[in-house]
């Protein structure tokens, strides 16, 4: 068996404010397979919310800045390797997006160091990577070793969204036939249900100024799912959770037909399989109650 | 003043003066015939009533400063910013929680944040300014009210900053927040101020107060001392 | 960095401190016997600067003629108003509100938050900006008796003897009942006390306290409570309006000889307005920056003493006015910080006084008067450094406080201390500082009673601009209290009273008239008026320059 595997770990901000649940799950899911969490210290919010908005360079400063903090942990012999690893799927876009641009364009990465005159410079040499590019054969394979309760009786609809895939270049996987989450969900014991919406946008900031759109994306989303014959959902991004998951909300007040459907970020379905003590698993936080589902399904 | 006191050049507000060296720059202001009225208040560094823009000779910075604190250098250029009308949303304090969602409301501004760090090189009392506003963002209240503890509102982070935050304004809301709600409530004042209610010191105290002085005096120079 | 020739007794001190070390160690505060009430006495009377005797005069006008007084204070009310009252236009108020407080310290602040509580409007005018003020600028702590093993009652009684008995017995039950209620007012509104993880307060002695009584947070206590006062203040926009930059100059009063609002003076466009008050509330603080006896002062910039003289005219009596507060410990290297205050907290954590010769020679922690003149008579005696401006001081050994505690406790207990001495060079933790008496309270005042009320009906007082509370001498820590205690009850008696009045009445500035006619008969000069508003450090070559005809004294 190969050795754990310690890695340097940038949460974001979300993971700290609003889905506690991902990062809990995550990291105690985590240690059961070897695999040790280590949050970079003094980390920025990644920046996201600026890069969407305008292309200018100030909105990457805040990446590399994090990209800096994983070059000292590297340097100071606290982290080896140069991987930075993240679980939010925006958190993961927008870092990798960063770290592309500034190592393509040497004269940006300049400009940006020479402004940050107070940090050491940003040697390019870090790679960002999402949580799902660690699932090689052997970390599945530990996967399926600790599942000890068997996800069997639940179809699970994989929501890729598109942070995770899009653009090619920064996507971790085939855009238009995407597999980690389905091989995820199979050593976990699950089912892997086939569904057209896997990586269908949901809306994304929209959710903010403009609910309505979101609303109907969401619901067009989760009743693909329900008619793939799916019992939930499962997704790597917290904007995609409050999407689907939250906005239920409003899409029963305009359809009182609306049958709800839990959603649940990967980590936390790990964090059943691996029978894990509940506060591990954070269903408090997920916003349409999964435990009903849960005790059906006689997992908790 | 001596006549051997040795003087410097400053240009307040463009115009030259030849000042003490040594001076604060509030001190040089009055040396050079302003009576001032805005732009100084404790003249001890607490008020962040004086902060200045500056220039050093030779330097190519805009620098930030008290101005009661600063030290004036020869052919240094000064000018005061008499006070920074930056926003302050009213919030009950009994209403709000803390967590990172008041700030959503009350200072969205906050997010964002693009980790300049010109806020933290600004600060002249070195408070990691941006480190405690990206400690609002992450929801780490008591992390943001312990590093912005030592802010005394002088505005200088927040006419430097990029995204327009106001960060003493939301600083002093994240201490409050800390002390109001994170921060252990103190048991023993607990029991005590509940005494008080009940009035359990009133009749004592009216005893006292109405003693004999020569009583009261030889009690006071009797009272035990116990202190550690 | 300190000078060459002061390295020398910098060693030793330095060659001392192992010895002072063990000596904390063994007998923990008590390294020097506490001076009894014979010895207190006579270091007082060789060497308190009060004790001179051209440091007191008689006041020749006014309600209270014929009273010893500061001299500065007795030249000060003696005169004019700033006002042209033949000329001044009373005819119509500009803002008219329930309550009027002059004034935004703590005190001030409190009051305006209690009586917008109480449901009235507030018009809070403060001189400089809301919060500068000596409020912002205490860094040790505030007193309150609620730990188990302490009391109200122990603490009358240090409040008594460290005032020498001349206290008002009931504003010091007001002070020492209300103490705790007002701290947990600070707590239910976010102050950020230092406390242990449990929530206990951490607690120190001071000087003249029997027991651990000092509440802090860290060392900005003053701020720390200031800046959420003043947060508060902030929040209740529809209840407080405030002005700043404007001073009140002159109260006025109705044909009752009742307090029915005030003159305003804006100091920037030099226009005088009108309020119309039912209820005046003065918290104008001290008055340092009158420099009383010649000293440098650690007060704010505004520390004038301008509500004493506009009360006094009014016809408020004043007590104690004939007694200043010194600090032992004023800065006195490097120039720039000359008369900043060295916290009392330094000496409660552990650093010692000692002479030139690196000897201790008294008590760290007797009551401030007596502290400072065991300071002065050891100058007096030689045992004093002298700085390069020719001023002395003694040693504050500050390094035994990290020996003493742990390291890292000057920089988690005194930040603002270690910053301020860093600007210049001066590391408190490696050397210690040289400090010296600073003129730093002003311990007398406006008369009031226990509800803040003077003998001019209307007329209320809080905080640093009253008498009686702490006799002749304040210890450390009970102003901070004092002024939310009697700021909150100033609040809410000063709206009591505004609501059972229907109109303040008419406007009028004739007591101002009748006074300025005593100050003409003492034969006083035209251009002395009061109140001082800002002290004047403009020197004397470039004003001789500026040629301004309507130079007043003080301010242009
Ligand atoms: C450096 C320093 C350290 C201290 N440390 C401690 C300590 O550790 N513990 C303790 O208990 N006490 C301490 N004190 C004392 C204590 O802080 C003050 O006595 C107290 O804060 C006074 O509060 P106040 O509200 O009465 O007056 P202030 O806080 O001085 O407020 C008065 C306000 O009124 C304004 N004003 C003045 N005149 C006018 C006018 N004509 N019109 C309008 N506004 C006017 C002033 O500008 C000021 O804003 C310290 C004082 C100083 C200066
Ligand atoms: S992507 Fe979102 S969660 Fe991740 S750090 Fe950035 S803004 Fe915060
Ligand atoms: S939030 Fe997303 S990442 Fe998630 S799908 Fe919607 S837009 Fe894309
Ligand atoms: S944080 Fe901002 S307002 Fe506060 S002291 Fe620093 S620069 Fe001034
Ligand atoms: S200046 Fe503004 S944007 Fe830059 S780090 Fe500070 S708070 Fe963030
Ligand atoms: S005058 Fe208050 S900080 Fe400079």
């Amino acid at each position: 068996m190969k050795e754990n595997i310690k890695i340097p770990y940038f949460p974001g901000c979300t993971l700290k404010t609003k889905a506690k649940n991902f990062e809990v799950s995550a990291i105690e899911a985590s240690k059961m397979i070897g695999i040790e969490l280590t949050e970079i210290p003094k980390w920025n919010c990644c920046g996201v919310v600026s890069s969407l908005s305008t292309d200018d360079l100030m909105k990457h400063i805040a990446p590399v800045r994090n990209l800096i903090r994983v070059q000292e942990m590297n340097d100071s012999g606290q982290a080896n390797g140069n991987r930075l690893l993240t679980l939010c799927s925006m958190c993961f876009n927008s870092m990798k997006r960063t770290n592309q641009r500034v190592k393509n364009k040497p004269e940006d990465m300049k400009s940006i160091n020479d402004f940050m005159y107070l940090e050491k410079d940003y040697l390019g040499g870090v790679e960002v990577i999402h949580y799902f590019e660690l699932l090689d054969e052997e970390i599945l394979g530990r996967i399926k070793e600790k599942s000890v309760k068997s996800l069997k009786d639940l179809k699970i609809a994989p929501y890729y969204g598109c942070m995770l895939l899009r653009p090619k270049d920064i996507g971790i996987d085939n855009p238009e036939e995407p597999s980690v989450m389905e091989n995820l969900i199979s050593s976990l014991g699950g089912k892997p249900v086939k569904w057209d919406a896997k990586s269908r946008c949901c809306g994304s900031y929209h959710t903010v100024n403009n609910k309505d759109i979101v609303i109907n994306l969401a619901k067009g989303i989760i009743e693909n799912a329900r008619k793939s014959g799916a019992d939930t959902i499962i997704t790597s991004c917290p904007l995609c959770a409050f999407n689907l998951d939250n906005r239920q909300k409003e899409i029963i007040k305009k359809d009182h037909g609306f049958r709800t459907m839990p959603v649940f970020y990967f980590s936390q379905l790990m964090a059943v399989a691996f029978g894990l003590k509940e506060e591990f698993i954070g269903l408090d936080g997920n916003y349409i109650d999964p435990k009903p589902l849960l005790k059906e399904k006689k997992l908790i | 003043m001596s006549d051997t006191q040795k003087m410097v050049k400053v240009y307040v507000m463009g115009e030259a003066y030849m000042v003490p060296e040594g001076s604060t720059i509030v001190g040089a202001f009055e040396y050079a015939g302003f009576q001032l009225k805005r732009g100084v208040g404790c003249r001890e560094g607490f008020c962040g009533a004086c902060a200045t823009v500056y220039r050093e000779k030779g330097d190519y910075k805009l620098k930030g400063g008290l101005g009661c604190q600063t030290v004036v250098t020869d052919e240094m250029y000064i000018a005061q910013i008499p006070f920074v009308p930056a926003d302050k949303p009213i919030y009950d304090m009994d209403e709000i929680t803390p967590d990172a969602g008041t700030f959503m409301n009350l200072y969205p501004s906050v997010f964002r944040c693009v980790s300049c760090n010109t806020c933290t090189k600004a600060c002249p009392q070195d408070i990691q300014v941006m480190d405690y506003i990206q400690a609002i963002i992450k929801g780490d209240i008591a992390e943001a009210a312990n590093l912005s503890f030592d802010c005394i509102r002088c505005g200088l982070c927040a006419l430097r900053c990029p995204a327009e935050i106001v960060q003493f304004n939301a600083a002093i809301l994240a201490q409050r927040l800390y002390g109001k709600y994170i921060a252990p409530k103190s048991p023993e004042l607990e029991v005590r101020a509940n005494e008080i209610i009940e009035g359990k010191y009133v009749k004592e105290l009216e005893e006292l107060a109405t003693m004999e002085k020569q009583k009261l005096v030889d009690k006071y120079y009797n009272r035990e001392i116990k202190i550690s | 960095m300190y000078p060459e020739y002061m390295q020398e007794s910098i060693k030793k001190v330095e060659a001392t401190r192992p010895d002072r070390l063990e000596l904390a160690r063994k007998l923990g505060k008590m390294i020097y016997p506490g001076m009894n009430k014979q010895e207190r006495e006579e270091v007082l009377n060789e060497n308190h600067p009060d004790y001179k005797a051209e440091a007191r005069t008689k006041v020749r006008i006014g309600p209270d003629k014929g009273m010893v007084m500061t001299t500065e204070i007795a030249e000060m009310l003696e005169r004019y108003s700033r006002i042209d009252i033949k000329n001044f236009d009373l005819s119509k108020a500009d803002i008219k509100t329930d309550v009027l407080v002059i004034g935004a310290g703590s005190a001030g602040m409190s009051a305006a938050i209690v009586a917008s509580e109480q449901g009235s409007e507030v018009l809070l005018a403060t001189k400089l900006r809301l919060g500068d003020s000596n409020s912002m600028m205490a860094q040790g702590g505030i007193q309150a008796a609620d730990q188990a093993d302490d009391s109200p009652i122990i603490h009358y009684l240090d409040v008594m003897g460290g005032g020498h008995f001349d206290n008002k017995p009931d504003l010091v039950k007001a002070l020492v009942n209300d103490a705790p209620l007002s701290i947990k007012w600070l707590e239910d509104m976010g102050v950020m006390f230092d406390k242990k993880e449990s929530g206990q307060m951490v607690v120190q002695p001071g000087g003249g306290t029997s027991r651990n009584r000092m509440h802090s947070a860290r060392d900005y206590t003053g701020a720390a409570i200031c800046k959420v006062i003043r947060d508060e203040v902030y929040n209740r926009a529809d209840k407080i309006k405030y002005i700043e930059y404007t001073a009140i100059v002159e109260l006025l009063l109705n044909d009752k000889k009742e307090v029915s609002g005030a003159v305003m003076y804006h100091l920037e466009n030099k226009q005088f307005s009108i309020v119309k008050a039912k209820s005046v509330i003065i918290s104008t603080g001290g008055f340092g920056r009158l420099h009383i006896r010649g000293f440098e002062t650690s007060n704010h910039y505004g520390a004038t003493a301008d509500g004493i003289a506009f009360a006094y005219r009014a016809g408020a009596h004043l007590l104690y006015m004939d007694s200043v507060q010194y600090h032992p410990t004023g800065a006195v290297y490097p120039e720039q910080i000359v008369g900043f205050l060295c916290t009392e907290k330094i000496r409660a954590i552990g650093a010692q006084p000692v002479n030139k010769d690196g000897e201790l020679f008294v008590y760290p922690l007797e009551p401030r008067d007596v502290e400072a003149s065991a300071f002065i008579r050891e100058c007096n005696n030689g045992k004093g450094i002298s700085t390069p401006s020719g001023i002395k001081g003694i040693w504050l050994d500050t390094p035994l406080i990290d020996q003493i505690n742990g390291e890292g406790t000057i920089e988690k207990e005194l930040p603002a201390m270690l910053r301020q001495y860093q600007r210049f060079g001066i590391d408190i933790r490696e050397v210690p500082m040289l400090v010296y008496p600073t003129l730093h309270y002003q311990n007398g005042g406006i008369d009031i009673n226990d509800r803040c009320e003077t003998n001019v009906p209307g007329l209320y007082v809080a905080g640093e601009a009253t008498g009686g509370v702490h006799g002749r001498n304040r210890l450390m820590g009970n102003s901070q209290l004092d002024i939310i205690v009697f700021g909150k009850r100033a609040g809410q008696y000063a709206s009591e009273r505004a609501k059972t009045i229907e109109d303040a009445g008419n406007l009028s500035l004739d007591h101002v008239l009748a006074y300025n006619k005593e100050v003409e008969a003492l034969g006083i000069e035209r251009s002395k008026v009061s109140p001082i508003i800002l002290p004047d450090y403009i020197p004397d070559h470039v004003k001789a320059k500026q040629l301004i005809q309507e130079y007043n004294g003080t301010l242009i």
